[in-house]
């Protein structure tokens, strides 16, 4: 028989070891006993003494100690939805996703690079009585170019903020693909695993099963989490891949932003050797 | 003396670092091969030893690998983040596929503008050429301008 604490009601920890709720259980506060099953996914994975060990070493935060709790709250559930990966499948479709995207936002650049190269041509195939006429009239040359240097420059810009702070990638990207790549030779009935898998083989959006969305509907209530998460203080430090990245990213820039200059200076000469300037007097 | 059966088979790293003697049948042998000890201390500290045997029970064999290897992870993961854990990398893979979002929208958009506009300019210029000739001669110092005598004509 579980002894109500201060609360009036034993908490879930204490309640499923059916032993007495003090008011100096560490555990009351993250689990309420409205949630047992919660608390069972935690205890299964982790194990009370683990847990009480964990916060002792957060020492009085009690903010830290609330979000470490929801964390491994989180973390547990994941663990029990798919017992074999845990939370390395929303890892690998979110790796997934982030490649698609990359390919795809690579593939627009080009395409925008391409417009530009065409409106260009299209600026510099204007006659050169045209150039002269603007010349004698005192009128700029196209300043579209200008306003392409500007717009490429606040891309640049872009790319550089694109510089995000991001974990070991290769080396989760190891364990990811190491996993997967046994994974394929060893899938079962299992729907999610094949699914992850395929995605991660093929790299295509990953289809969401059904399973799948229900693990969303699931967990929506972790959503809120995720959005006030301070992961500046997480460990997560090395960003290796998307360095590599985001250096691809600017160098694209600045190689069209060249090829935009040297279109320009090079249609100029062409059209200067076209025909002697007179001066205007 | 009879040889003993844990020279042919050395105790896994679990086995070693709990001091017990490592059974033929030991569910930790497998994956936890004596060469890395430092993979079966970090999910020891954080799950278990008893929690990881029971999870791995209660899957089928050829699944105990990738469990072992994403508990060592996470495990991992744990031990250098105690708030967060492996939850920390996929907040930051979360924003980072928000952020790669915003991107490509914002770069759609530029092409969208960029694509409308230079049918704008095309248009323009279909519509300036069909009212007004400008003539040109290659001779160096000469040039003429005419307009086309006909207005609005083509």
């Amino acid at each position: 028989m579980t002894i109500k604490s201060g609360s009036g009601q034993a908490c879930a920890a204490c309640k499923y070891q059916r032993r007495r709720c003090t008011p100096e259980c560490l555990l009351a506060p993250f689990f309420p006993a409205d949630e047992p099953k919660m608390f069972q996914n935690v205890h299964r994975l982790f194990g009370v003494k683990n847990i009480q060990n964990l916060l002792k070493e957060l020492g009085h935060d009690l903010n830290q100690k609330a979000t470490a709790m929801k964390s491994i709250k989180y973390h547990a559930a994941m663990r029990n939805k798919h017992p074999v990966w845990g939370c390395m499948v929303e890892i690998h479709q979110l790796n997934c996703q982030i490649q698609l995207a990359e390919e795809e936002l690579q593939a627009v650049l080009h395409q925008l690079a391409f417009y530009k190269q065409q409106h260009e041509n299209q600026l510099s195939s204007r006659t050169a009585d045209d150039y002269i006429s603007d010349l004698q009239l005192g009128m700029a040359p196209p300043g579209n170019s200008l306003e392409a240097h500007s717009h490429y420059n606040n891309e640049e810009a872009g790319a550089a903020d694109y510089n995000i702070n991001y974990m070991d990638f290769k080396e989760m990207n190891n364990v990811v693909n190491s996993m997967c790549g046994y994974s394929n030779n060893n899938s079962n009935d299992n729907n999610l695993n094949s699914t992850v898998t395929h995605a991660h083989l093929v790299m295509q959006q990953p289809p969401l099963s059904a399973v799948e969305q229900q693990q969303h509907e699931d967990y929506s209530e972790m959503q809120p989490f995720f959005d006030n998460i301070d992961d500046s203080q997480s460990y997560i430090g090395c960003k290796e891949a998307y360095d590599q990245s985001s250096l691809s990213l600017e160098s694209q820039f600045k190689a069209s932003r060249h090829d935009v200059e040297e279109i320009d200076e090079n249609e100029l000469k062409s059209a200067a050797a076209c025909f002697s300037l007179t001066s205007v007097n | 003396m009879a040889s003993s059966s844990s020279y042919s088979n050395p105790p896994c790293a679990a086995c070693k670092f709990l001091r017990r003697k490592c059974l033929s049948g030991c569910v930790f042998a497998p994956y936890f091969p004596p060469e890395d000890p430092t993979k079966f201390v970090n999910v020891h500290k954080i799950f278990g030893a008893s929690n990881v045997s029971k999870l791995l029970n209660e899957i089928l064999p050829y699944q105990r690998e990738d469990a072992v290897n994403s508990l060592a992870y996470e495990a991992e993961a744990r031990l250098k983040d105690p708030v967060y854990g492996c939850i920390g990398a996929i907040s930051v893979l979360q924003r980072q596929v928000l952020h790669l979002q915003k991107e490509l929208d914002a770069t759609n958009a530029d092409l969208m503008r960029y694509t409308s506009n230079e049918i704008a300019v095309h248009h323009q210029r279909r519509m300036a050429y069909g009212s007004g000739v400008r003539s040109y001669n290659p001779n160096p110092g000469y040039y003429s301008y005419r307009e086309n005598p006909g207005h609005g004509s083509n």
